[in-house]
């Protein structure tokens, strides 16, 4: 049995000349290969009113390059049962490929030659733009979507976070095609790439594939990472609601800034969040709302990881009728939270939690890349699976409750919802 | 079912019910489901939280799914744990306790997940597409079940129901994974050798090979953006023809994945109906859905329009590409294409453990074993005059639903 764990001994990581990182890790009993990865840029790049370009520029790299257009690349890709795509989050453009190992270097190759050399051909544009905007008045539409962006409006802002990366249909109407090339040729290129890759090849091998098409990629005119504005948390509690109409169900979120994602404070509230409302039927607050008064199918709690800004939040979707007594009950719940302990064994069942679910988490090769990207995101080090049981080990029952305090101050919490109009 | 995989320590393991939404009366819709809900309720043995917490203190994850066909449990855990998720479901095929106060909770939990689905236009049109695509046969009901009898369904209705369907006759047990089969066959004659099975009774609705000409249905409601639902009669997933409609389906709309549990999907934008509708900008995505079934079911095709789109001018477009599939034989390069698809996506599903476990029982749900060991060799036989005989018999302009979902533009207020 291969029981051997990611770690410094067994990843092969290298770093080229052009700033671009390559991570690998071998799943030899299986038949295909994933990969993922992120490079720049992200939606922080946008321009000042210019919400979503970045995310346009990256949807139009899949409709066609200089040398295939959009139905020879989809058929190269589709013919072979393989798939690739790209996504754009606040920070970083982010990318998958999945394909037969046989396949890789045809795939990898493709993503490559997306990247430096896409078409940007005027009919793709206007067609990628009907696609965006119908995509967002649907989000305009859905209850936890509008929910979701009432609540990072009031946490973020004037932080350029508080805007959705796919943009505003106000925005992304009056894109020009000439805006997304520059847009390109100015935030694309090999430094600050970073690739992971999990599946049935030998690391040297994929070393071999990945470096042969990029390795010697040199763009000098690519700009440096835009560098975050500082967050500045709001100062008092804040309610908002979007009124939607003839909505059967309304969608809530309660929450409040969660600590920096590489810190001490971050693993203890990662096990804290367990237990609030995750661990078993969504936590405590599962039970509450779930189990006890039956008022929601979902409800569950989230520690948002990231590099800047990230929220600690709860989300629930109930009948309007019930919006207010979900709130008050997710209240106690939180007073709870913050004025008891958890107790000893809360804490030894999340604990055991944590370290059982690691093994679970290298089931699948796409799980294993995801770790890869992790490590190297947050800087975590090679090592950071065989570390992480020692940290989830020292967390005790009085630091989850001091450090929630911290975090989840009662006076201060956003609260959104989405929904029927409130009465 | 066993099968053993020792590429990590980890293994598990489905329990499949013959029972599902097939198989309810009218009245009685979202039966099968909720007493999948229940399950999560507590025996004597183990309360709800002890259910809750024995996969998830481990690492492990769990859930449950009811199908129109079926209903299935399962967990993934490290091996060293299989013995108590063992336990958990020979006690829970017996002891459950249907408590009268959880009934009514799990009311309101399961309205609220019906709620939610509302929420959304999609849900509303292909229910009563659905509902439009069968007369009598109950997979014309939605498997959460109908408003009216969620509010009606007793808790002696959930327990009878449970009663009835919940024994070995009707069930079978999947591992794979970590394990050594010969210990793990004692372990599981241990404990589910000793549960009485009665003779099976259970509602077999007659099965509806045809539609009803001119079914057409258009919905009005909030939205920005128009729907169009087309469905077709499909044959039973044991009919031949099933597999030469999978090479269709991949051919129109893209190939559907077995896997369930998120191991890779391939896009479809050389479907010929992306190519049509989407390309050229007469809708803004388009996917299929082909169902595996007991009974013949339904091919669906939905499309999503934008607000100043036009529904009937993508049906023009669509009857267009249908006329074409019906009218000349594929090249053996297009099937051969769609067989690589298929093999692609059972590869990617490969590397996990916990589909490896649901392919085992999903198909012996509605097939058998063999229906999903020989899936790739049954589509290699599938010949273009197999395709074509295929499409000219199901895919009639006379034989199916047309369902709309007109937005009546709205816009969120602060």
């Amino acid at each position: 049995m291969n029981t051997s764990m990611p770690d410094s001994k067994t990843i092969l990581r290298e770093t080229w000349k052009n700033g671009t990182t390559l991570l690998a890790y071998p799943n030899l009993t299986s038949p295909a290969v994933y990969f993922t990865g992120y490079m720049q840029p992200g939606a922080i790049a946008d321009p000042e009113e210019m919400f979503g370009l970045a995310s346009f520029t990256t949807d139009m790299l899949m409709t066609g390059t200089k040398q295939l257009n959009f139905q020879r690349l989809h058929d190269k890709i589709e013919s072979i049962g393989a798939s690739l795509s790209l996504g754009t989050g606040h920070l970083s453009t982010t990318f998958f490929g999945q394909c037969l190992r046989e396949d890789l270097e045809t795939v990898w190759n493709l993503l490559v030659e997306v990247i430096q050399e896409p078409a940007f051909a005027e009919k793709q544009f206007k067609r990628v733009r009907n696609q965006i905007l119908t995509g967002i008045a649907i989000q305009n539409q859905d209850t936890a979507e509008m929910a979701s962006q009432a609540f990072n409006r009031a946490l973020y802002g004037s932080h350029p976070y508080a805007h959705p990366d796919i943009g505003y249909a106000q925005s992304v109407s009056i894109f020009k095609l000439d805006r997304l090339k520059l847009f390109h040729e100015t935030h694309y290129g090999p430094d600050g790439l970073v690739i992971a890759v999990c599946g049935g090849i030998e690391p040297e091998m994929a070393q071999e594939i990945f470096s042969r098409s990029l390795g010697a990629w040199q763009y000098d005119a690519q700009s440096p990472p835009e560098e975050l504005p500082p967050f500045i948390p709001p100062t008092a509690s804040i309610r908002s609601h979007v009124a939607l109409e003839e909505k059967n169900q309304s969608d809530l979120i309660i929450g409040v800034p969660a600590p920096k994602t590489v810190s001490r404070d971050f693993h203890v509230c990662s096990i804290g969040n367990s237990i609030l409302g995750k661990y078993g039927m969504m936590g405590r607050i599962g039970k509450a709302v779930r189990e006890k008064a039956g008022l929601a199918y979902e409800v569950s709690s989230h520690l948002g990881a990231g590099i800047g800004p990230t929220a600690w939040t709860i989300s629930a979707g109930v009948n309007p009728e019930n919006l207010e007594k979900t709130i008050a009950l997710l209240r106690q719940e939180l007073l709870r939270f913050t004025t008891e302990p958890v107790t000893q064994q809360e804490l030894q069942d999340v604990k055991t939690q944590a370290l059982g679910r690691l093994p679970l988490s290298l089931e699948s090769n796409a799980g294993i890349a995801s770790i890869l990207v992790s490590i190297e995101r947050f800087g975590y080090g090679l090592d950071h699976l065989r570390q992480l049981p020692a940290i989830i080990e020292s967390i005790t029952t009085e630091e989850i409750l001091t450090t929630a305090q911290r975090y989840w101050d009662l006076d201060k919490l956003i609260i959104t919802s989405a929904g029927k109009a409130l009465t | 079912m066993l099968k053993e995989i020792h590429t990590v320590p980890v293994t598990s393991t489905w329990l499949w019910y013959g029972i599902g939404s097939r198989n309810e009366l009218p009245e009685k819709t979202g039966l099968s489901h909720w007493v999948e809900h229940m399950q999560f309720k507590g025996t004597h043995k183990f309360t709800g939280d002890d259910i809750d917490s024995l996969v998830a203190r481990v690492g492990g994850y769990a859930n449950a799914f009811t199908s129109p066909d079926w209903t299935t449990y399962f967990e993934t855990m490290p091996s060293a744990h299989l013995h108590a998720t063992l336990e958990l479901e020979a006690d829970r095929m017996i002891n459950s306790l249907f408590d009268p106060e959880d009934v009514e909770t799990e009311r309101t939990v399961i309205i609220s997940e019906r709620e939610g689905s509302e929420n959304y236009p999609e849900f509303r049109l292909d229910e009563a597409v659905q509902m439009h695509a069968f007369q009598q046969h109950p997979y014309r009901n939605e498997v959460l079940g109908s408003k009216e009898d969620l509010l009606g369904i007793t808790r002696d209705d959930l327990y009878k129901h449970y009663r009835k369907h919940y024994q070995p006759s009707n069930a079978i047990l999947c591992i794979a994974g970590d394990i050594s089969p010969n210990s793990v066959l004692e372990e599981v004659e241990n404990l589910f050798g000793g549960i009485p099975s009665s003779p099976l009774s259970k509602s077999i609705p007659t099965p509806e090979k045809s539609l009803n000409p001119g079914n057409q249905l258009e919905l009005e409601g909030p939205g920005e953006a128009h729907y169009l639902e087309i469905a077709w009669r499909c044959p039973a997933a044991r009919d031949p023809d099933f597999f030469a409609y999978t090479i269709i389906e991949s051919l129109l709309s893209g190939p559907s994945s077995l896997n369930m549990f998120g191991s890779g999907d391939i896009n479809n934008r050389t479907s010929r109906l992306y190519q049509a509708l989407v390309e050229e900008d007469f809708a803004a995505s388009v996917f299929g859905d082909l169902s595996a079934n007991i009974d013949p079911g339904v091919y669906k095709i939905f499309a999503t329009i934008r607000p100043d789109g036009d529904p009937w001018a993508a049906l023009k477009i669509i009857n267009e590409q249908i006329r074409q599939i019906t009218a000349h034989e594929l090249s053996q390069r297009e099937i051969d294409r769609a067989i690589k698809q298929a093999s692609a996506l059972f590869a990617y599903g490969s590397d996990n453990i916990t589909n490896q476990g649901f392919w085992m029982g999903y198909s012996s749900s509605f097939a058998d074993y063999q229906w999903v060991a020989e899936y790739l060799t049954r589509l290699r036989s599938v010949s273009p005059s197999q395709v074509l005989r295929t499409a000219q018999n199901y895919l009639r302009e006379d034989q199916r639903v047309v369902g709309i979902y007109r937005a009546t533009k709205t816009q969120g207020d602060l």
